[in-house]
């Protein structure tokens, strides 16, 4: 029998990756359920904290090496001309966005977007999206293609639902926060991202340039009605 | 640093001048690369597709690398040097590349080596943890997540040994035996460095830290 230490020790170390045996533990443990969903919490705004993203503004060199600093005149003039080189054009140039990172991602699955009435068995989907800590009710409609994918860095659940206009893909993006509904037509993807309040994002897009964003839109709610979230 | 060398084409920041390249291409093409843009850019400037998918590869995973360098580094200054020569010195050695899924860990290890190197070519003036803090503000407290800028700042002062496990496992996704293989550690070892991580970071952070075991 796991005692509550081993338990805590285990989860500090790996608080994503609990076996069967420490979830056992926890169900039947009040104090280290409690220890859970505080640690869960910390963990989510951890990952948000280490997602940090450049200024577009100055830069502070607060580390710099004293080599650079006592280089000849020529090499540091020629190195300072680079640097504001490079670096007026790396602002002029548009970083990846979510909807490009999430489009990007697309390109790498393309089985997902096979048109079938055959539903993922339930055990296999509450396996992909057990990591998110969310189930699906069967509002959502026919989820033919589950997988966990890695996407910035974080395991997140890849789904594709298929509906009347064709299969739509939805990606639930707990790391990933919006402060708006954003749409998007991109690389011959149409989608849209949407706050998920608490809970990060979620991108639900179509493939081909006839995409009916309506459809998606009412994808993305019922995708939202269905979801429960667990501890 | 070298600057305008021809196979500086793959980085999005630095744009070779040679007149096979347009200029506007890098910002045109944003950071971001669009799925059939190797047969575009074969077709309209002749780059070949080995350097567009590397391109696209290095595109696809600077956000991410850039974070890490930074957490190793802090000092958002030196980590886009260190990923901006780890990419030049990664496009060198590409052969060695055998399998494109493993791109990113392939990448943390050259970043991991070329930040070791930036320590041996380069002394490096010791600076006060605080002052660290307060000269990378405008990193640690990006535009509205003031609310994460405590827990920036507590990752600040872990200790290397501490934050770089941490960041290589919430940041990278990267598994006990992966962090393991890339900091050459056992299994139990990288556990133990996480597990105190997390503690440090937590106590900190002023978390209550009530129920969290002893060592």
């Amino acid at each position: 029998m796991m005692d509550c230490a081993h338990y805590r020790r285990q989860m500090l170390a790996d608080p994503k990756n609990a076996g069967e045996q420490l979830r056992e533990h926890a169900l039947g443990c009040p104090d280290c359920n409690q220890f859970t969903e505080r640690l869960l919490r910390f963990e989510s705004r951890l990952e948000r904290a280490l997602r940090v993203t450049a200024p577009a503004g100055a830069r502070v060199r607060a580390l710099r090496p004293a080599a650079l600093r006592t280089g000849g005149l020529a090499l540091a003039a020629s190195v300072l001309l680079a640097v504001v080189v490079a670096g007026a054009l790396w602002l002029a140039v548009p970083h990846p966005s979510l909807a490009a990172d999430v489009v990007t991602h697309m390109a790498d699955e393309p089985q997902a977007w096979r048109s079938t009435d055959v539903a993922v068995p339930p055990p296999d989907l509450n396996l992909v999206l057990r990591d998110s800590h969310l189930r699906l009710t069967g509002g959502a409609g026919v989820v033919s293609y589950a997988a966990s994918c890695r996407f910035r860095g974080n395991r997140v659940p890849h789904l594709v639902v298929q509906t009347g206009a064709g299969p739509i893909t939805v990606m639930v993006l707990v790391h990933e926060s919006v402060r708006q509904p954003v749409q998007f037509a991109e690389a011959g993807y149409r989608g849209v991202i949407v706050p998920v309040a608490g809970h990060g994002s979620m991108a639900v897009l179509g493939r081909g340039p006839s995409t009916d964003i309506g459809a998606v839109q009412r994808i993305a709610a019922r995708v939202l009605d269905s979801i429960t979230w667990i501890p | 640093m070298r600057v305008l060398g021809n196979e500086l084409a793959v980085f999005p920041v630095i744009l070779t001048v040679t007149p096979s390249y347009s200029v506007s291409f890098g910002i045109r093409q944003g950071g971001f690369l669009k799925p059939g843009a190797d047969l575009y850019m074969n077709d309209q400037i002749g780059v070949n597709s080995t350097r567009a998918r590397f391109q696209a590869l290095c595109q696809s995973l600077r956000p991410d690398l850039l974070r890490f360098a930074f957490w190793l580094s802090r000092d958002l200054a030196l980590a886009e040097d260190v990923v901006q020569d780890s990419m030049l010195r990664a496009w060198k050695a590409r052969e060695s590349l055998l399998n494109e899924a493993a791109a990113k860990p392939w990448f943390l290890t050259i970043i991991r080596r070329e930040y070791a190197r930036s320590f041996e070519r380069k002394r490096f003036t010791i600076v006060d943890v605080d002052e660290l803090i307060a000269s990378e503000e405008p990193m640690l407290a990006a535009a509205g997540e003031q609310d994460l800028a405590d827990l920036r700042a507590a990752m600040f002062k872990l200790p290397d040994e501490y934050r770089e496990p941490l960041v290589l496992q919430v940041l990278m996704g990267l598994s006990t035996a992966e962090i393991a293989r890339e900091l050459g550690l056992s299994g139990a070892a990288v556990l133990t460095r996480l597990f105190r991580a997390r503690k440090q970071l937590r106590a900190l952070c002023g978390e209550d830290t009530s129920l969290d075991p002893e060592e």
